[in-house]
């Protein structure tokens, strides 16, 4: 019996779902199917979109991606898709793919004001190099800058940082990740002294109970919802509890479903430790060993620009600071947030607010917390990470199966990328920061630099960039892999004034024409995702690689081959100052290209032939153009700041081994990974005895940091009388710059609009599916009224996500940051809706 | 052409109906329904934007608790420019 061809990929994708779903199939068919050797060539690979991770695998015929599957052996995902990873073989494809460099010209030149031509790279890259040399001449380093990415993949935004801060001597490079993860790293340095996680993901299947705060998981991380849910489904008194300013798909699981007034989180997480010290059901032994209480500096003002009157009366604007205090004085300092006060100002019934604290202060029940950008995009975005671990310190529920604090990232390579190399303005890699002269000396060294290359003072952050492309202090920018117009809060007042200011030279790397790119002066066009070979790592410290699987369009050529080839253009004498060449007079006259990459060390690989173990033969296009293994080198560096710098803590195993594992959560001692750390068992750096050793600080202790609730920036007044946050939606991710390229999910959800509840809607006498008007002190934008369906937001406050370019919520929302984090707000600002 | 491999989820005892429905669906097939309520679905459609309405489809039927999508497949498919409003 024969069967077609379509029948055949039927009995595929059948088989795979049966894989998946832990069952087999049989029949002739079948068997046929299994047997026949299809011309689609298959490889493991990480999923392009959020920070979740999951492993899929990628189907190849003729040059091109058609086919991808859930990797039934991938740990993350066990096989299974969300909507979006599902469509993923489509995402390269959108039919105005760019192919070649374009720059704003008239009759021949370059003219800001003039319009795309395409050029050679040759041209592209002498138009801005000039542009850059000219910047730095005129006002220094700190004139160039550069916009990254959390999807850069590691050795892109290692060579990126590498490039900026070694090379250039600018840190004013920051990554998109300022806006979705600096707060949640922000708590973990002063809390823990190391970022990121100390759980995992198998923490989905060993906790009692469930905590969301400020995370929809259900459609921003799919994949570990549902996991969530089986765990929820079939474990004996798991229980689900979610909180959230307005309600959503998650509630659909919840056992106790709180809808919170905005800002709120910070009181009821303070009443939850309070609740906790009342009852006595804090681990006083965990308490005495491994934990210190201090209190934060209050009244630290909104991130804005100085001669903004909130940031004038702020009585100490910026400042982090927190002082030693006794578990008495912190005791009294949560004392205020009672029950009754807590449920009063929250809006949450004090009966669930109480539920919820007697789950945390349970000795016999696991609890595994979760959040993402409700926390971290909120004016007190780290103190409010912070209040979190406070409750799971106060009980010992951290660093075991089950039960964690759990801060899940918004894009695939927050983690491995933006967070790990380095890639903000303030830090290294395996993080170092530029203020310590011990951190910039072990940089400096390995990468063959002289002493005070690096500069000590941080750059300018993501939002200080667009307020210094405003200003003219910042000239030269390139913004790689984001779309940061359609990104960054405040758009008609910053983000575009800085774009388009005569005095700048924009150039924006990316595989679509985005209003970033649209907005730029030069475009280059970029090589994506399985174009190159590629390392991300995900919210539970796991790197993962993936060979090149298909050649990229035209010329569009990778971040990272366009920051080395670029760096060709620049002699050290046009760079650095006379009396640092002095310092290595060996490095004189030589190009950056030289000195920071073809330099003896970074290319000690060769090229070589990259082969998957059925012997397929793989492409690798930057190590074919500049003669050595590029991602190798560059990796292989990267871990010598692992294994002999400053800090423990991060050590990665060698290259070859991500490309045989389905991803490996670092630390890797031992050749094995670490599932729990700072935990005796499970974290080989906690020595036999120890227990557990919060080894981050010096002292092995973390920090418990009270901080009071403080007000939002911008509150509904009589004028502006409706809350406005911003978010997602299942179908799309970001700006949707690759999503709404693949018609499915376009259809599937087309234009943005704006949830609001029935009765608001009502008495502003407006229908579901009217056009309206949404505005702010900032801006204007029209979309559709939406009463029903997902999202549920109560009286008082509407939801707009921000994927859509043809509705820049942007214009709308506030460029208030934690000023700590120095991460947006997008959750909180003041909005009317009127009729269209 | 477009042709999906899922997983659908219900309870055991809604097995039958929920297969029912399934299969009413247009390109459906349903390949094997294990002991505790997973049914091994195939989606095979002419029109890519079909998949996602019948994905929608699933959802709205009684006793369906959740679906995971696995496999996809296309061909002869060039995606779109971006739609803007």
């Amino acid at each position: 019996m024969s069967i077609s061809r379509r029948d055949f990929i039927k009995t595929q994708a059948a088989i795979a779902a049966a894989t998946a779903a832990g069952t087999t199939l049989s029949g002739a068919k079948i068997a046929e199917a299994q047997a026949h050797d299809d011309t689609i060539r298959w490889d493991k690979g990480a999923c392009r979109f959020c920070g979740t991770g999951c492993g899929v695998l990628v189907g190849t015929k003729q040059g091109r991606i058609v086919a991808t599957q859930g990797d039934p052996d991938a740990p993350v995902n066990k096989g299974l898709n969300c909507i979006k990873g599902y469509f993923l073989s489509k995402i390269m494809y959108g039919k105005d793919r760019l192919t070649k460099p374009l720059l704003r010209k008239t009759k021949g030149v370059y003219d800001k004001e003039g319009q795309f031509e395409e050029v050679s790279w040759d041209e592209a890259f002498d138009v801005m190099a000039d542009k850059w040399k000219e910047a730095i001449k005129k006002k220094g380093p700190t004139s160039v800058g550069m916009f990254g990415s959390g999807q850069w993949t590691i050795w892109e935004g290692y060579s990126a940082s590498k490039f900026m801060k070694g090379g250039m001597r600018s840190n004013n490079i920051d990554p998109n990740a300022r806006h979705c993860m600096a707060s949640a790293v922000g708590a973990f340095m002063r809390a823990f002294g190391i970022d990121e996680p100390m759980g995992c993901y198998d923490d989905l299947e060993h906790a009692d109970v469930f905590v969301l705060w400020g995370a929809n998981m259900a459609e921003m991380h799919p994949i570990l919802w549902s996991r969530l849910t089986d765990t929820r489904l079939t474990r004996e008194g798991c229980e689900v509890h979610v909180m959230s300013t307005f309600e959503h798909r998650s509630f659909e699981l919840a056992d106790n479903g709180m809808v919170f007034t905005p800002q709120t989180d910070l009181a009821i997480a303070n009443y939850i430790a309070n609740y906790i010290i009342q009852n006595k059901a804090y681990n006083q032994d965990f308490i005495d060993k491994h934990v210190n209480f201090n209190a934060t500096t209050t009244d630290i003002g909104y991130g804005f620009r100085p001669e903004h009157p909130l940031q004038k009366a702020a009585k100490n604007p910026d400042k982090g600071k927190f002082d030693k205090v006794t578990f008495d004085e912190y005791a009294a300092m949560v004392a205020e947030y009672t029950l009754e006060k807590t449920s009063e100002m929250s809006g949450v019934p004090a009966e669930q607010l109480e539920r919820l604290a007697k789950a945390y202060a349970d000795p016999n029940k696991k609890v595994t917390s979760f959040w993402t950008m409700g926390f971290n995009q909120h004016t007190r975005g780290v103190w409010v990470n912070g209040l979190v671990y406070n409750i799971h310190l106060l009980m010992g529920k951290i660093s075991e199966p089950g039960n964690s604090p759990f801060s899940l990232t918004g894009q695939p390579s927050a983690c491995g990328t933006a967070r790990e190399v380095g890639t903000f303005a303030h830090r290294l890699p395996a993080d170092l920061v530029v203020m310590n002269e011990k951190h910039r000396d072990f940089a400096e060294t390995t990468w063959g630099l002289p002493k005070g290359t690096i500069p000590e003072k941080p750059g300018y952050h993501a939002v200080l960039q667009n307020r210094m492309l405003k200003d003219g202090k910042l000239n030269a920018y390139w913004v790689q892999c984001n779309n940061n117009m359609q990104a960054a809060a405040n758009m008609n007042e910053e983000t575009y004034p800085g774009y388009r200011n005569p005095e700048n030279f924009i150039t924006v790397s990316d595989p679509y024409p985005t209003v970033t790119a649209m907005a730029a002066d030069l475009i280059l066009p970029t090589a994506m995702w399985m174009e190159k070979e590629g390392a991300y790592g995900n919210a539970e410290r796991r790197t993962q690689f993936w060979r090149q699987q298909v050649d990229a369009p035209g010329e569009a050529k990778s971040d990272m081959w366009q920051v080395i080839e670029f760096s060709k253009r620049f002699k050290v004498e046009e760079v650095w100052p006379a009396d640092l060449i002095a310092l290595k007079p060996e490095l004189s006259g030589k190009t950056l290209y030289e000195v920071l990459f073809r330099n003896g060390h970074t290319d000690k690989f060769p090229v070589q032939e990259i082969t998957d173990n059925a012997g397929n033969v793989y492409n690798n296009a930057e190590s074919k153009d500049f003669g050595f293994y590029v991602q190798k080198g560059l990796f292989e560096e990267y871990r010598e700041f692992q294994w002999s710098g400053p800090k423990k803590g991060h050590e990665m195993a060698p290259f070859e081994a991500y490309h045989n594992a389905r991803g490996l959560r670092w630390p890797v001692l031992d050749g094995q990974e670490t599932l729990w750390r700072f935990r005796e068992g499970y974290d080989k750096h906690v020595k036999p005895g120890e227990g557990i050793n919060f080894y981050g600080k010096p002292d092995g202790r973390a920090a418990i940091i009270f901080a009071p609730f403080e007000p939002a920036a911008e509150s509904p007044d009589k004028e502006f009388d409706l809350w406005l946050s911003t978010g997602r939606v299942l179908e799309h991710w970001h700006s949707g710059s690759m999503t709404r390229r693949v018609p499915e999910l376009y259809r599937a959800y087309p234009d943005a609009k704006i949830y609001m509840h029935p009765e608001d809607a009502k008495e502003r006498k407006l229908k579901r599916g009217q056009e309206v008007k949404i505005q702010t002190r900032r801006g204007e934008v029209t979309s559709r009224v939406e009463t029903r369906g997902r999202n549920k937001p109560p009286r008082g406050l509407v939801f707009m996500p921000w994927f859509d370019a043809g509705q820049l919520v942007n214009k709308l929302t506030l460029d208030a940051t934690d000023p700590l984090s120095k991460e947006t707000d997008y959750k909180k600002c003041a909005c009317r809706v009127v009729r269209a | 052409m477009s042709i999906t491999g899922l997983i659908i989820h219900t309870a055991p005892k809604n097995a039958a109906s929920v297969q029912q429905a399934v299969e009413a669906l247009e390109g459906t097939e349903v390949h094997k329904v294990t002991h505790d309520g997973r049914m091994i679905v195939t989606v095979d459609n002419e029109d890519d934007g079909k998949a996602t309405q019948t994905f929608d489809a699933f959802r709205s039927i009684a006793g369906v608790l959740s679906t995971s999508l696995v496999y996809t497949h296309f061909e002869d498919d060039y995606g779109v420019g971006e739609h803007q409003s």
